[in-house]
């Protein structure tokens, strides 16, 4: 039923894993178990046709004609695109003298022999390529799919495969513009525009980067090297997105930049703010650390709201602290929040802020005695000047 | 006080509980080292310190080697103990402040150096990626793609920080 799997098991492979071939193998079973299609086989002299209506099939299919002997591990190859669609194909060859093979056959299920395209060489081709990138100190597998073909139902229908891959742990994203810079394969690459490449594992970070270069657009690796590393720094800066709260809306580098500076702030001011507090406790109570994880802290969601203040002012007003030890804390906090030279300004903000919080009414009565904040800023700064010394 | 929920930090070996175990040893520490009841604004102001100190290294140490900003967290703090510790001796003050002032060179180098080869694609945010490495500990010696990676890292780690020290500040004040 696979004599072209036979062949192409037979097929010899510079450098090539078998048990790649394997894997490939029980894939199109399953996969051919699934879409209950007749098989398709494809020969060519020269070249290589592929007809395929489910990407992860031609995926599994790619993974088995490397360059750099490379396997791609597809993560979902249940995702089908649907076999009813016959107009869409995919063109592929393989560089024959890089891997000692000329002609490499392969099946693909295909509902209607007649939609077959001959490859010329000047087609585009199809690579698949996944980059692993470190989140977080987590390996977070990114699944990059492109596909060149002339056939722009094939690029709507990879848009909605993408969107279909997307899952709530891995992002995919659609690379178009790809570079390579291994050494090796540069020669091919000035040769042949357009060059299929997939890349290793999932587990491990990888070497080095794949990156395919447009067409028409420079090859010099520097400037491919400048893409890959641009694309590094999105995707970073995507990843920070996320961290950071209220970021969804900004578009653009600078933007960015500045919301996660304030954020970086606010937190570190929060730390010092809690230490403020920490200092001030009374500590009767000893800190046991098995007391604490005995019993279960309470259901303190550190809710971030964009204002870090706001939190940390209320918590504040809510504390008890003897007279001594508020003018003490009001100081260090006045100190902490702001730099000297606008410690004013801080006690107006600081005080602006409490007002937005939902205080109740037992906290509103602490609040008197911050009054005196505003009548008294020379003493804020002896303490301040004080502390230094 | 709100009734009991579900624990927060079971896993012993996360990230948040390896700072908890750590920050309180260090709290119960600087509390056995002055009784809080004779504080003026400036012993208030050391013990801040102190325990801002503590917070900041209980998190680099929390985090190991394993991250640049904690490595760069860890050397700053002990350099800085060292200085204080050494302050007396006047040789070796000197030798502290000679390597601080050598890895200062060496970084602001290594800046000149990205900043000439890659200010060409950078001119958009240098002055607010140059604000984020003065925020991030030993950011002044990465390029922007490790920047980021350690800033994300660092603000993970922040957040943790801020979300202990809260817990506990709230639970001892009750």
């Amino acid at each position: 039923m696979f004599p072209s799997l036979h062949s192409l098991g037979s097929c010899t492979y510079n450098g090539m894993d078998l048990t790649v071939l394997e894997k490939q193998q029980a894939r199109l079973k399953w996969l051919q178990q699934q879409q209950q299609q007749q098989n398709y086989v494809v020969q060519n002299n020269a070249h290589v046709e592929l007809c395929t209506s489910s990407v992860p099939q031609f995926q599994g299919l790619l993974g088995s004609s490397l360059c750099g002997g490379q396997l791609v591990e597809l993560k979902m190859p249940e995702v089908y695109l649907g076999s009813d669609d016959f107009h869409k194909f995919v063109n592929f060859s393989v560089a024959g003298p890089e891997f000692g093979v000329s002609k490499m056959d392969l099946v693909m299920p295909e509902a209607a022999a007649d939609y077959s395209i001959s490859r010329t060489s000047g087609c585009q081709m199809t690579a698949f390529q996944t980059a692993v990138i470190k989140e977080e100190g987590e390996d977070v597998v990114l699944e990059k799919m492109e596909s060149t073909t002339g056939r722009e139902s094939f690029n709507k229908r990879k848009a909605k495969a993408v969107a279909d891959y997307k899952c709530k742990d891995k992002k995919i994203k659609e690379v178009e513009a790809e570079s390579e810079v291994k050494t090796k394969c540069s020669a091919e690459v000035s040769r042949n525009s357009s060059k299929e490449k997939s890349k290793a594992s999932e587990v491990q970070k990888p070497d080095y980067i794949h990156v395919r270069a447009r067409r028409g657009q420079a090859t010099d690796s520097h400037s491919l090297a400048e893409r890959a590393r641009r694309e590094k720094i999105s995707k970073k800066m995507k990843c920070l997105q996320d961290l950071v709260p209220g970021c969804n809306k900004i578009t653009g580098k600078a933007g960015m930049l500045d919301e996660i500076i304030n954020y970086v702030q606010s937190l570190q001011r929060q730390v010092e703010f809690l230490s403020t507090k920490l200092a001030a406790l009374n500590p009767s109570v000893e800190f046991n650390v098995d007391n604490l994880h005995v019993k279960e802290f309470p259901a303190y969601v550190a809710n971030f709201p964009a204002a870090a203040k706001s939190p940390a002012m209320a918590n504040l007003a809510c504390l008890q602290l003897n007279p001594l030890q508020k003018e003490a804390v009001n100081c260090i906090l006045d100190a902490t929040m702001h730099p000297p030279g606008t410690a004013t300004e801080g006690i107006a903000s600081a005080s602006m802020l409490i007002p937005e919080q939902a205080l109740g009414s037992s906290c509103v009565t602490q609040l008197q005695p911050f009054s005196t904040w505003n009548t008294d800023p020379q003493c804020l700064y002896n303490v301040y000047n004080m502390g230094f010394h | 006080m709100s009734p009991m929920n579900n624990p927060q930090d079971l896993n012993p070996s996360s990230l948040k509980s390896r700072f908890t175990t750590r920050f309180l040893r260090a709290l119960t520490k600087i509390n056995g080292q002055k009784p809080i009841s004779s504080s003026s604004p400036r012993e208030m102001f050391q013990r801040y310190r102190r325990i801002k100190v503590a917070a900041d290294k209980s998190m680099a140490w929390s985090v190991r080697s394993r991250r640049t900003w904690s490595r760069a967290m860890l050397w700053k703090l002990r350099s800085r103990y060292s200085c204080r510790q050494a302050s007396s001796s006047r040789r070796s003050s000197v030798r502290t402040s000679t390597i601080i002032k050598s890895r200062q060179a060496k970084t602001s180098h290594e800046k000149e150096n990205k900043n000439t080869t890659t200010g060409q694609d950078e001119v958009g945010f240098v002055v607010q990626a140059d604000k984020l490495r003065k925020l991030v500990p030993g950011g002044e010696a990465m390029d922007l793609c490790n920047l980021l990676g350690e800033t994300a890292h660092y603000i993970k780690c922040l957040t943790t920080q801020v979300q202990v020290m809260r817990k506990i500040a709230h639970f001892y004040s009750l």
